[in-house]
């Protein structure tokens, strides 16, 4: 709680890291390639990589949009679902039982053997992809949640029950708000891999090709540098998505970084009428 | 009886078992409207039980308990509540902690809010209305707590060992907060707590608990005049009534051989 230096400076600071841990990933891509000497067929150079992106740019923006399309609502989808999902299991405890084991196997089942049975009932479109987005992530969202919704301080709900408070507002006011934290981690977890359950939905059929389809077809052509340049975007989706829900965060629980509440949360006090003090 | 209405509290014949374990045993209590009493006794003498039964979060064994003349028992929601842990909510702020009580039952209106925040700046709370309890000292947290446990209206509050967690010099600016606080509110007070001071500092009736199984040994008057400033703890009444009360809870723990006596398997 270091309330001296302002928070910009701490922005500035994180920024800072990651552009500084990305950089020196190149400088070791770099390094791999002249200490070992590969030919650029089976390592292309950084520069070759990210130069394959810059040459053709209307087809990146393209691949890059359809793919992040996918990503994007298939998550949405997907930590709707898993909230919900919670909710009701964390409400219902004959739910949870039934569906607490069906859940996990459902993460055990491996996520290629089911894009295919997806693609024949769903066809090439849209909807195959997002089931699959969504099936990897409500996952870390639903365990988190219930987790949060479970260990709720007892004391905390009795003196829900001794202020008098109905069923619904306690949920909303008491119980909800206690598991926020873990549903960011969860969400978090989710960013990350959403963006691979949007390859996989791709490689097993599309009619639309994303980037997914592109590195694939790239591969086929020995076209490293176009693997390459698809990863980095790739890379590029997920580590952006992360870093949107640790913003989205940061402003949705301002209590675990602020002092005061910030006026869009309820920071605003009703006025003195008196200056009375004792 | 002719005193029935003035009684704002009645025990009545209380005992509880948990199991074959007795916790209480026949406690019977009259507190009256407006007074404050403390509940004193080590661990283990069935304080918390009684605490949990007046607050209706336990379904007692036997006997009653009338609020103003009315069952409450296994009724939750009718007296005000705070316990040694502020339980305040660590996303709300200060001041809807202290409306926590209208949030929770119909909604917090904007009244609500105006008064709670009025109440807050009259017992020096003002400047930290927006904050969250995380930006808050110990002390600071129980006195939201304790505006919580007042805006809920409750006109009987109990109060667990609330300032337990404090350090001594913290608490006993505590203690004489709350005992202002008192006097100007009129609300009736059930203190339980384990600290022979503070029973004595703050209440008008000390009630002695005993263990094994948890039962009211003596009820004690603390005939000592309010407006009670520091010094009164050191004075000779109150140093009367302390040896008194200390012989009452020593005689009982060599009884079983060992000070403390409670933590001996039979």
């Amino acid at each position: 709680m270091s309330e001296t230096t302002s928070p910009y400076r701490e922005y500035a600071r994180h920024i800072g890291l990651w552009i500084i841990a990305i950089a020196l990933i190149f400088v070791a891509w770099e390094l791999v390639l002249v200490v070992t000497g590969l030919p650029a067929y089976v390592i292309p150079s950084p520069a070759k990589a990210i130069g394959v992106i810059f040459d053709n740019i209307p087809l990146m923006q393209q691949l890059t949009w359809q793919t992040l399309g996918e990503t994007f609502w298939g998550y949405v989808v997907g930590a709707i679902l898993g909230v919900v999902l919670a909710v009701i299991m964390s409400q219902v405890p004959i739910i949870h039982r039934l569906l607490y084991p069906a859940l996990v196997t459902s993460q055990a089942v491996p996520i290629v053997a089911i894009a295919a049975p997806l693609v024949i009932i769903f066809g090439f479109g849209l909807t195959p992809k997002l089931i699959i987005v969504a099936w990897i992530v409500f996952f870390p969202v639903v365990v988190n949640v219930l987790d949060g919704l479970g260990s709720v301080d007892q004391d905390q709900v009795n003196l829900a029950r001794l202020l008098g408070g109905t069923r619904l507002r306690t949920f909303m006011i008491v119980r909800l708000p206690a598991c926020i934290g873990p549903l960011f981690s969860g969400l978090k977890i989710g960013a990350c891999y959403a963006v691979t359950g949007a390859v996989i939905g791709e490689w097993t059929a599309s009619s639309h090709i994303g980037l997914g389809t592109y590195l694939l077809t790239a591969n086929a052509q020995m076209n490293t540098a176009g693997v390459y340049g698809a990863m980095l975007l790739l890379t590029a989706i997920g580590i952006g998505s992360f870093l949107l829900v640790v913003i989205v965060e940061h402003f949705a629980t301002p209590w675990r970084t602020r002092m005061t509440a910030p006026g869009y949360f309820g920071g605003n006090v009703p006025t003195s009428t008196s200056t009375q003090k004792v | 009886m002719s005193t029935e209405a003035s009684v704002k509290l009645a025990i009545r014949n209380v005992t509880h078992n948990f199991g074959t374990f007795r916790a209480l045993s026949d406690v019977s209590l009259d507190i009256r409207d407006g007074e404050f009493v403390c509940i004193l006794g080590a661990s283990g003498c069935g304080k918390s039980t009684l605490f949990n039964a007046v607050s209706g979060l336990l379904n007692v064994s036997a006997g009653q308990i009338l609020l103003d003349g009315q069952s409450i028992a296994g009724k939750p929601g009718q007296v005000g509540y705070m316990l040694q842990k502020d339980l305040l909510l660590p996303w709300r702020t200060v001041l809807g902690n202290i409306t926590l009580g209208a949030s929770l039952t119909r909604g917090a209106s904007k009244a609500d809010r105006e008064k709670a925040a009025e109440l807050a700046r009259h017992y020096g709370l003002g400047d930290f209305l927006r904050h969250y309890p995380r930006a808050l000292s110990g002390g600071m947290r129980q006195r939201v707590a304790l505006m919580r446990t007042i805006a809920a209206g409750r006109e009987l509050m109990l109060l667990d060992e609330p300032f337990g967690a404090l350090d001594s010099q913290t608490r006993i600016g505590m203690q004489q907060w709350l005992l202002d606080i008192w006097r100007e509110m009129k609300r009736t007070v059930m203190f339980v707590t384990h600290d022979v001071d503070e029973a004595i500092f703050l209440a008008d009736r000390v009630v002695v608990m005993l263990p094994k199984p948890g039962r009211i040994g003596w009820i004690v008057d603390i005939p000592i005049p309010r407006p009670r400033r520091m010094d009164c703890l050191t004075s000779p009444d109150f140093v009367e009534i302390k040896r008194q009360v200390m012989e009452m809870l020593y005689s009982q723990a060599t009884l079983h051989g060992v000070p403390g006596g409670l933590k001996v398997p039979a």
